[in-house]
């Protein structure tokens, strides 16, 4: 089943063209790899995926449903769009926790807002039995009454994963989320990652760990200049790559 | 007489006081306001809090206190009750107006000084706009402003001291009468030991509160 379907997505900054008829699905259980030098445009294209962003041209479209559509304004209106930003979780590349709660109530804090706000019936007491049941998949059971700032910088990731995870997204996206962790730490977290995979959740990753990306992607994708430049199977994108931009690339990481 | 004058300027420390808290209690969360009219996209509003902001920090605040006194009599508008009720009233509404354009800056930097991140990442939590701001940008935002705010904040227990240009009896001028009543100096310069007490008072708080919000970072 296609679970997210990605339609000639573009966005300007100015005039300056960030993405260029960007289109793509994903199938639900499938990892997609985003790879490409800084400034190709992956983070901007995670970012309208989560409507931090608003593409100018394009649409997006979830398990059949129209969420986002440039032409039509009446998909861009404000109250709706914090509904459909629930359909994606987002992982940022420097955490974003906030630092006034613990890991705990970091990772509960939406759920309890929602539960208020919505009337979702659920009760604190099962927000936060399943907030510490995330926490302890993370391997942080210990750390769960831990400030942000008492944390070290891969399980701050866990705590944000967790965090992303508690709001059930049917696409969990990964923007960079080693890149702000020292080599030692990328290890804990690429390992949370993996068993995600593992289970079978419908995740995007934008990534500059290669080696990670072709063991977890069912589909990488080669972004240069805001486009993209080759798709497909981790084994033909990494193992014969047909563009001359994209070995040049990988090239790189060979060394 | 030590007695006898320390009672008298005790009654004016009760009209500083109360102008202090009364103060407060309408600036802080007036200043929130005109913080939240100088960052919104709507033009107008932008322009009017931002010319309001200029005014009030460009003049004196004792012109506005003589302002606000008297310029509705002269226009005919008797908005104040008589005596002291309305010299109180015209007070409190000058200071409070005063402040809260000071502390309108103070929060405004608050706010923007949180990392954009942090209202990013509420927002990707399907959190709403108002959740956001109470749930995650004002406690850091608290934090921020404690060492900018105290500032501000002793300096208003002293400026309570140009009330006394509308005959507001608080302790400046509680302490300037036995001058004119009895010829005598010291009542005015004893008056620096009560607010010395108060602003310690203040700076302890302050203390606490920066130590309380230690927590995180």
């Amino acid at each position: 089943m296609t679970v997210l379907e990605a339609k000639h997505i573009e966005k300007h900054f100015g005039s300056v063209r960030v993405l260029e008829d960007i289109s793509f699905s994903l199938e639900e259980g499938q990892v997609l790899a985003i790879i490409g030098s800084s400034g190709s445009g992956k983070t901007t294209l995670l970012r309208c995926l989560n409507f931090l962003e608003t593409p100018d041209k394009g649409t997006i479209t979830v398990k059949d449903e129209l969420l986002f559509d440039a032409a039509d304004p009446a998909t861009q209106r404000e109250s709706e769009i914090r509904r459909k930003r629930l359909h994606f979780g987002l992982v940022f590349q420097d955490f974003n926790l906030f630092p006034q709660y613990t890991a705990l109530q970091n990772v509960t804090l939406a759920r309890e807002l929602m539960a208020k706000t919505e009337k979702t019936g659920e009760s604190l007491e099962d927000i936060r039995a399943e907030g510490i049941e995330l926490l302890t998949m993370m391997g942080l059971k210990d750390r769960m009454s831990n400030y942000p700032h008492q944390l070290s910088g891969g399980q701050k990731q866990r705590v944000a994963i967790a965090r992303a995870l508690a709001m059930k997204p049917s696409i969990l996206c990964f923007d960079e989320p080693t890149s702000a962790l020292d080599p030692e730490l990328t290890g804990e977290v690429l390992k949370v990652i993996r068993s995600l995979a593992d289970q079978d959740r419908t995740m995007i990753i934008v990534t500059h760990e290669m080696e990670f990306a072709r063991d977890v992607a069912d589909k990488v994708m080669f972004m240069d200049g805001g486009v993209v430049v080759e798709e497909g199977p981790p084994s033909e994108v990494f193992g014969n790559p047909k563009h001359p931009r994209t070995r040049q690339f990988l090239d790189k990481f060979s060394g | 007489m030590l007695w006898n004058v320390t009672t008298t300027l005790l009654g004016g420390l009760a009209t500083t006081v109360e102008i202090f808290f009364l103060t407060l209690l309408f600036a802080l969360p007036l200043g929130l306001i005109i913080a939240f009219g100088t960052m919104t996209k709507f033009t107008p509003i932008r322009w009017l809090c931002n010319a309001l902001v200029w005014v009030v920090r460009g003049t004196p605040l004792m012109l506005q206190l003589i302002g606000f006194f008297y310029i509705p009599g002269i226009l005919g508008l008797h908005i104040w009750p008589g005596g002291d009720p309305g010299r109180m009233m015209a007070t409190v509404v000058a200071f409070s107006l005063n402040y809260a354009c000071y502390f309108s800056v103070i929060y405004r930097g608050g706010i923007q000084g949180v990392p954009i991140g942090q209202r990013e990442a509420g927002e990707v939590l399907g959190m709403t706009k108002s959740q956001i701001f109470f749930k995650i940008t004002l406690m850091q935002m608290i934090k921020r402003i404690v060492p900018p705010m105290s500032n501000e904040i002793i300096t208003l227990v002293k400026d309570t001291s140009l009330a006394r240009i509308i005959a507001v009896y608080e302790l400046t001028f509680t302490g300037f009468s036995f001058m004119k009543s009895a010829g005598l100096v010291w009542p005015l310069f004893y008056t620096g030991v009560f607010y010395l007490l108060f602003v310690g008072i203040l700076t302890i708080f302050f203390n606490y509160l920066e130590r309380k919000l230690d927590y995180f970072r």
